[in-house]
């Protein structure tokens, strides 16, 4: 016979970790029912927090580092449990203790000496910007533009970051970037249960945003608007922050961009979970691509509120997914299964996701993966 | 000046146990409180509202020579009337009290400084205190009706527990019928007992109770003064049925062409526009779902000389009953396959959807209708001979529509016809191609089958004399048209080739060999002509033409018969006259024709053609067609001495149709000239009426005038457009034209049933919701309780108290879009469930999925928008139990396999654990959790056809599908929409959840903040049906002591007027809430009602020169305690 004593010391300590939600949980189920992981595993979110609830949570198990906060349980938890703080707690509380995925570690290291989780040179940070002419963020500049570590250093997602730049040419729009003086946002790091570094990389950003008069930050991942819109204020960074589908909306409604160019395809909108779900931005990024001529939108099996995740947040980017566990080839599919020639995404995860998964599936018709603002330059 | 007596205050901290003493030092507030103002004694005790506790105070009061009491303990709502009775019982003004809440407000909610705001407040209470006066309280006599809103089962209850007390009560219900949501259920849990089995009897009881006024469709408006003497304006809403008439026998409902979606079935199953709910009803009477006027305002009716029911058959052929559509035009119109190819429709000329986009294809849609009904097969009414024999003259449309209509009464009715067989100009005028014979002789023999004899080929005047006739009926109908016809009076008229034209078609329907040459011209310009000229063409002739002295804007024919013409090749030669014939070896060879242009307007109000001298021209012709026009032929009545008017037609008195001579009617072309077919039928059923009278020995003439059709202006069009989309009127199917004048063929081959669906849905009137005014109902109802005029009932009443039992409604399930409910066909409510199991629900209490199938598997998905913090939090406390329910009837009917998913199992009650037991031996399986969605893409083959019902098998750890064929969702139960209002309209609080907030939560679940206002059943919070049974019993018991007692005390803190001050402005008169103030005339002062005077205060905090007070919120006390809380 197995005996479990309830430790509410353990408990205690996630509590401590920020994870007081955790009583409010009554067990029904709903967050498994809902989890994307269980299309592909098994994963009950119900279970750990239960263990949670009694201390009986093995912080070694793989499990604590699955949640890809992709925030539908979130969404619909009947007692509204903010079980992604739990899932955080649980993490820092991991971290602390050492147990902590291997392919994380190098993120962490790169993060703390170069304020970016893909080992590149800080100095090098500009270099996508090259031969663009695109200024460096002086005070009396509009907007700082944000790119992102991933569009900065990942060769395919450098394309949304050009597209944009092109863009925001054609409407003048007045622009500028900080390069080296950027920090990665944080927000991955944070959920992946990383506190201390993810303070000390928004103060970077604070100061250097305060230090250069920052009002405005355009961005193009939902991460960095997440954590600049909801978090950075708390820790006191007050900007406003647009994402760049907003920005496009705004544009093309005001006539400032006028996408021409007919593009004659079937496109489906994945919804990023931090753009959606977490944000509740659903409509601008549709109506810049109706904006299209000749572009077909269509929509995807899961959508709006109840999009399937791609699998890359939470720090679940940095990690490794087994194949045939992979949420982003399951997606791939509905795209498939819709007949959508372009799968048009707003955010650099799913874009490098996606495109991964392209790489190892052999299906018939496979959609391109495209940021809504190539898609956009592209027709203008 | 007034000598202030000294102040000799008590004051008393309570501990309340450990609740206020564990944070206030309680000592320390009570020495604090030795130390102040006017305080002689002050006191702290472990519980103030004990026996001991209170008789500390009265002791003190007596002992002490106390005449103001501070306790400090909780809050005034739960002890302020305690302590005012121990003041009272000791002597002392109970107004001369205060309380200082030092628990919820202070204890409760701080842990530091608690002690020094307590001290604070006590501080504050004794400075109020200082300056409260006594007050007294008044005493009002309470009127002994009560008022009940809400017909739901706690309604019944409670009416019936204080009616059979022997106290009136008003029963207001919104809907037609009382019942509520319980007569809605199947089977109640856990006893299994029907639910309309029990629930009927006490229905019943209420709708004949002497006690109880039952207002159903009523609501109540306004609710004015105070417990003991409420007045309340309920609204009576019309129902267009009266029901002192009404039997509730339900032949209107089959009458009633309008199909809507069942409430009471919630849209399971469909009702008309007049409907009973429920066979069961109270009361059992009908009831109009009028909602809006129609927005064409029928002007097709109207229109009519018949007044032909268009919108009532048009929406009949929308919904696919065309055979009813075809009884309910004959019901006015003898003729509709006739009248459906023929008419010229005035309808359509009058139809409002012309002021759209077109007018509705009225006439070919009623052709629809006609063509879909084998009239040979059709039934014969059961006719009650009278033995009065009626002869009738002329078989044309006039005469047989007066044979109809006598026959129908009942009437021997015999017609005379010259020609050999009836139809009179139908037949003999029309031709083939625009009325084939065999439809119209299936119409007559109907008439026939009614018991008409019509006697062919007898000519009266020479093969029986009208003197003959006339004494041997007791009423004598002439309608024998005008078949006459008229000659050009140009030169050689006389010429062969040259023909009148209406002898030309009787002759060619005559079957006679009729010959038309190669080149034919038509002389004439309406309907006639064009007949002539098409029926010309179809025999033969090559060169085709019609002659017309005047314009195309003069021309009678209509513009559709013009177009028709035309498209088959016929020319039409304007402004031209004939001036003479030619002959040309010794037949017609040319026409000489003169050209005309338009002059003044003449006595027909068209403009005269004058001729162009020196326009002569010929055109070589060898066939004249002269249809000029037609007179009666009347010659035979003049044995009878009857006068002729102009033109040989018989004068006849306009409103009754009766001749100069006794028993003689006439009406038709005879009367009238040559005019439509319309107006001979309508000629005939005015006749008949008025024969009818004339028998019968009543006054009067034939049917009421009716109304113009009315158009509508700019701005109704404007609000049309903005409503309707436009969408043309569908044209039938044409012959082409090359094939269809080689012969006699019919030209329009009629609408498909889809054609005629589209068409018939385009009518505005059909459009709108519920009755669209037919008025077939009215014909229908044997005690004529039919009354489209009857208006809104405004009802005052004045009650002692009020008991709200407005209940609940279910929650709507489709917003949570993942368990598909309205995407989804067999995903359904709960109360969706109980109709389907019911018996006498749509389904006969079969349980089916949407294509009739028995299910396999159900699945019931609990705690839907329950226990949700994204919908309710609060738990609906039924839908376990009903849970349980449902999968016992699904297991006893299908014996399909049934899923419960729930959360927690709730089986608290009476019986309930015992049938939770039971269900589960039953072999029920058990889920435990939620649902996260029912999908229907199937992951393998299992679940191919079914929904997939998403979730965690909480027990088993693990994700789970769950394939079934229905999904059953336990919907929350959740306040009604209007509920803020309906609180407003009745000055009583919710609680965060929205449901009626009562005075304690515990304790006094049944009153409500406002006194004399009770509340019972699911208003106050989800219950079942037990438990509203006890709460309703409950609230009659408080209603009743109420009453007991006789008399209501009233607070005595109310407004005062300082007479001297005030200035008569008004303003206080305008923000008093409860019309407690009024200006006194003359002087011009304000004077209070004292139990209308809520104290709320407004008037004092407007009054611009400060006359008014009000009495224990004096300025001095609120400063004084303002002064002291800011120190």
């Amino acid at each position: 016979m197995t005996v479990a004593n309830p430790l509410s010391e353990a408990t205690e300590a996630v509590i401590a970790a920020g994870g007081e939600a955790l009583n409010s949980c009554y067990q029904c189920g709903l967050c498994t029912a809902i989890c994307p992981w269980n299309l592909v595993r098994s994963f009950t979110t119900r279970k750990l927090i239960h263990q949670t609830q009694l201390g009986l949570v093995e912080l070694e198990n793989e499990e604590i580092w699955l949640c890809a906060t992709c925030g539908d349980c979130v969404e619909h938890c009947p007692r509204k449990v903010e079980i992604i703080d739990i899932v955080r707690a649980l993490r820092r509380i991991g971290t602390q203790w050492g147990a902590i995925p291997k392919s994380l570690k190098a993120a962490i290291t790169s993060l703390a000496a170069m304020g970016n989780p893909w080992g590149e040179a800080r100095e090098q940070r500009a270099d996508w910007a090259q031969g663009l002419g695109v200024k460096t963020f002086t005070p009396d500049t509009e907007f700082l533009f944000f790119p992102c570590c991933t569009p900065a250093y990942d060769p395919r997602a450098r394309r949304i970051a050009l597209a944009t730049v092109s863009i925001l040419k054609k409407a003048g729009i007045d622009f500028g970037i900080l390069g080296p003086e950027e920090n990665c946002c944080g927000e991955s790091i944070r959920k992946v249960g990383e506190e201390e570094l993810f303070q000390s990389l928004a103060q970077a950003n604070i100061e250097a945003f305060k230090r250069h008069g920052v009002h405005k930050i355009l961005v193009s991942s939902p991460h960095c608007y997440h954590t600049f819109k909801n978090e950075y204020p708390a820790l006191g960074g007050d900007f406003e922050v647009i994402h760049s589908t907003q920005l496009l909306a705004e544009l093309i409604q005001e006539g400032r961009i006028k996408p021409v160019k007919a593009l004659g395809k079937k496109v489906a909108y994945h919804d990023p979970c931090y753009l959606g779900r977490h944000n509740k931005i659903y409509e601008e990024p549709r109506r810049v691509l109706q904006s299209i001529p000749g572009l077909e939108l269509i929509e995807l099996p899961d959508s709006h509120e109840d999009s399937l995740c791609c699998g890359g947040g939470g720090g679940r980017i940095w990690m490794d997914t087994k194949k045939g566990e992979r949420l982003s080839d399951l997606r791939i599919g509905q795209a498939l299964e819709v007949g959508a020639e372009v799968l048009a995404v707003a955010c650099p995860y799913c874009l490098l996701n996606f495109d991964d998964s392209l790489l190892s599936m052999e299906e018939e018709g496979l959609p391109e993966i495209r940021d809504v603002a190539e898609l956009v330059d592209g027709a203008i | 000046m007034k000598t202030e007596i000294e102040r000799r205050i008590g004051v008393y901290v309570c501990h309340c146990g450990s609740n206020i003493a564990d944070t206030v030092d309680v000592k320390e507030v009570a020495g604090f409180a030795a130390s102040l103002r006017g305080v002689v004694v002050a006191r702290d005790y472990m519980f103030m509202c004990s026996d001991p506790g209170q008789e500390l105070v009265g002791n003190d009061i007596r002992e002490y020579k106390l005449n103001r009491v501070v306790v400090a303990s909780c809050s005034p709502l739960m002890h302020e009337r305690t302590f005012r009775r121990v003041c009272r019982d000791a002597g002392l003004n109970p107004y001369l009290f205060e309380m200082a809440n030092i628990r919820e407000q202070c204890s409760w909610v701080h842990d530091d400084g608690a002690t020094e705001k307590a001290k604070e407040l006590v501080r504050a209470a004794v400075m109020r205190v200082y300056y409260h006066e006594p007050l007294e309280v008044m005493e009002v006599p309470v009127n002994p009706n009560i008022l009940i809103v809400g017909g739901g089962i706690a309604g019944i209850q409670a009416a019936l527990d204080i009616a059979n007390a022997g106290y009136k009560v008003y029963l207001v219900e919104r809907e037609p019928s009382i019942g509520g949501h319980m007569i809605q259920l199947d089977e109640t849990f856990p006893t299994l007992d029907c639910s309309a089995c029990i629930l009927t009897p006490k229905m019943s009881d209420v709708g004949s109770h002497p006690n109880i006024e039952l207002l159903t469709y009523s609501e109540v408006e306004d609710v004015s003064g105070y417990i003991g003497n409420f007045k309340v304006k309920i609204r009576k809403k019309a129902r267009y049925v009266d029901e002192a008439k009404c039997t509730g026998c339900g032949l209107c409902f089959e009458a009633c062409p309008v199909v809507m979606k069942s409430e009471f079935d919630l849209g399971l199953a469909e009702r008309k526009a007049i409907y009973i709910s429920f066979p069961q009803a109270v009361p059992n009477k009908a009831v109009i779902d009028r909602r809006e006027e129609r927005p064409c305002k029928a002007a097709c009716m109207d229109a009519c000389p018949i007044h032909t029911n268009v919108p009532g058959y048009l929406k009949l052929i929308a919904e696919g009953k065309f055979k009813e559509a075809y009884k309910l035009i004959r019901a006015t119109n003898p003729l509709p396959s006739t009248c459906g190819r023929v008419c010229y429709a005035p309808c359509e000329e009058a139809c409002n959807r012309g002021q759209l986009d077109e007018p509705l294809a009225i006439r070919d849609l009623k052709r629809f209708a006609a063509d879909q009904v084998d009239i040979d097969e059709l039934e014969v009414p059961q006719i009650t001979k009278t033995g009065i024999r009626v002869a009738i003259i002329g078989s044309g449309p006039a005469g047989l529509a007066a044979a109809n209509d006598l026959a129908l009464e009942g009437h021997e009715v015999t017609m005379f016809e010259a020609l050999p067989e009836a139809g009179g100009m139908l037949r003999y005028g029309i031709p083939e191609y625009r009325l084939p014979k065999t439809i119209l002789g299936s119409e007559i023999d109907y008439i026939r089958r009614l018991g008409v004899e019509i006697r062919t080929g007898v000519q009266v005047g020479k093969d029986v004399s009208l003197v003959e006739i006339k004494n041997n009926f007791q009423a004598v109908f002439i309608a024998t048209g005008a078949h006459g016809g008229m000659r050009l009076g140009v030169e050689r008229e006389d010429l062969p080739g040259v023909m009148e034209g209406i002898s030309f078609l009787r002759g060619v329907n005559l079957g006679d060999e009729i010959k038309v040459g190669k080149k034919v011209a038509v002389i004439g310009g309406g309907n006639t002509a064009i007949d002539c000229a098409r029926t010309a063409k179809r025999l033969g002739g090559e060169d085709v033409r019609i002659v017309y002295r005047r314009s195309r804007a003069e021309m009678p024919a209509s513009a559709e018969e013009v177009a028709a013409v035309e498209k088959e090749g016929i020319k039409i030669d304007f402004l031209t006259a004939p001036e003479r014939f030619i002959p040309g070896s010794g037949k017609l060879s040319k026409m000489e024709c003169i050209r005309m242009k338009l002059g003044e307007l003449d006595a027909s109000g068209r403009p005269r053609p004058i001729p162009i001298t020196g326009s002569e021209f010929t055109i070589p012709v060898d066939t004249v067609i002269a249809a000029l026009g037609q007179v009666p032929e009347t010659e035979f009545i003049q044995e009878l001495g009857l006068s002729l008017g102009k033109g040989g037609t018989i004068e006849i008195d306009s409103q009754t149709g009766a001749t100069g001579l006794e028993g003689v009617f006439a009406g038709g072309d005879v009367v009238s000239g040559p005019a439509s077919v319309i107006d001979a039928i309508a000629a005939g059923k005015k006749a008949a009426c008025s024969i009818s009278r004339y028998l019968s020995g009543e006054p009067g003439g034939g049917e009421e005038e009716k109304a113009e059709p009315e158009k509508l202006s700019e701005e109704e069009i404007k609000g049309l457009k903005s409503r309707f989309s436009p969408q043309g009127r569908l044209e039938m199917e044409e012959e082409p034209v090359m094939k269809r004048v080689g012969d006699f063929r019919e030209v329009t081959s009629g609408y498909t049933r889809e054609e005629a669906i589209s068409e018939a849905s385009r009518c505005l009137a059909g459009q709108i919701e519920g009755c669209i005014e037919c008025h077939e109902c009215q014909k229908y109802c044997e005690p004529g309780a039919i009354n489209y005029a009857m208006q809104d009932e405004i009802i005052e009443a004045e009650v002692g108290s009020i008991i709200l039992a407005t209940g609940y409604q279910q929650f709507d399930p489709s917003v949570i879009s993942q368990y598909g409910y309205g995407r989804y066909d067999n995903v359904i409510t709960g109360l969706e469930f109980e109709r389907l199991s019911n018996a006498a629900g749509p389904t006969n209490g079969e349980i089916h999925l949407k294509n009739g199938q028995k299910p396999e598997s159900v699945a019931i998905i609990h705690c839907v928008g329950s226990r949700d913090k994204n919908f309710h939090e609060y738990c609906s406390r039924v839908c376990c139990m009903y849970a349980l329910k449902f999968a016992h009837l699904i297991k006893e009917k299908t014996n399909a396999q049934v899923y419960q998913m729930y959360i927690d199992m709730r089986c608290f009650g009476e019986g309930y654990e015992e049938f939770y037991e039971r269900v589960t031996q039953e072999g029920v399986k058990f889920i435990r959790g939620k649902v996260s969605r029912v999908t229907d893409r199937a992951l393998s083959d299992e679940e191919k056809g079914k929904l997939v019902v998403c979730v965690e098998d909480t027990l088993l750890s693990s994700f789970i599908r769950v394939p079934v064929d229905m999904v059953i969702l336990c919907s929350a139960l959740e306040p009604r929409a209007d509920v803020e209002a309906v609180a407003r309209l009745f000055s009583i609080g919710r609680r965060a959840d929205g449901f009626f907030m009562e005075r304690h939560v515990k304790l006094d679940p049944i009153t409500t903040m406002n006194d004399g206002v009770f509340i019972a059943g699911c208003c106050e919070s989800p219950k079942d049906i037990p438990d509203t049974v006890a709460q309703a019993k409950a609230a009659a018991s408080e209603a009743l002591s109420l009453l007991a007692r006789g008399k209501v005390e009233i607070e005595p803190i109310v407004a005062s007027v300082d007479e001297e001050v005030c200035s008569g402005c008004g303003l206080c008169e305008k923000v008093c809430p409860y019309g407690a103030l009024s200006l006194v005339s003359p002087e011009g002062i304000m004077e209070v009602n004292r139990a209308l005077c809520k104290g709320c205060g407004a008037c004092a905090a407007t009054c611009p020169s400060g006359a008014i007070s009000l009495s224990h919120f004096t300025y001095r006390q609120i400063l004084d305690e303002v002064e002291a809380l800011t120190y």
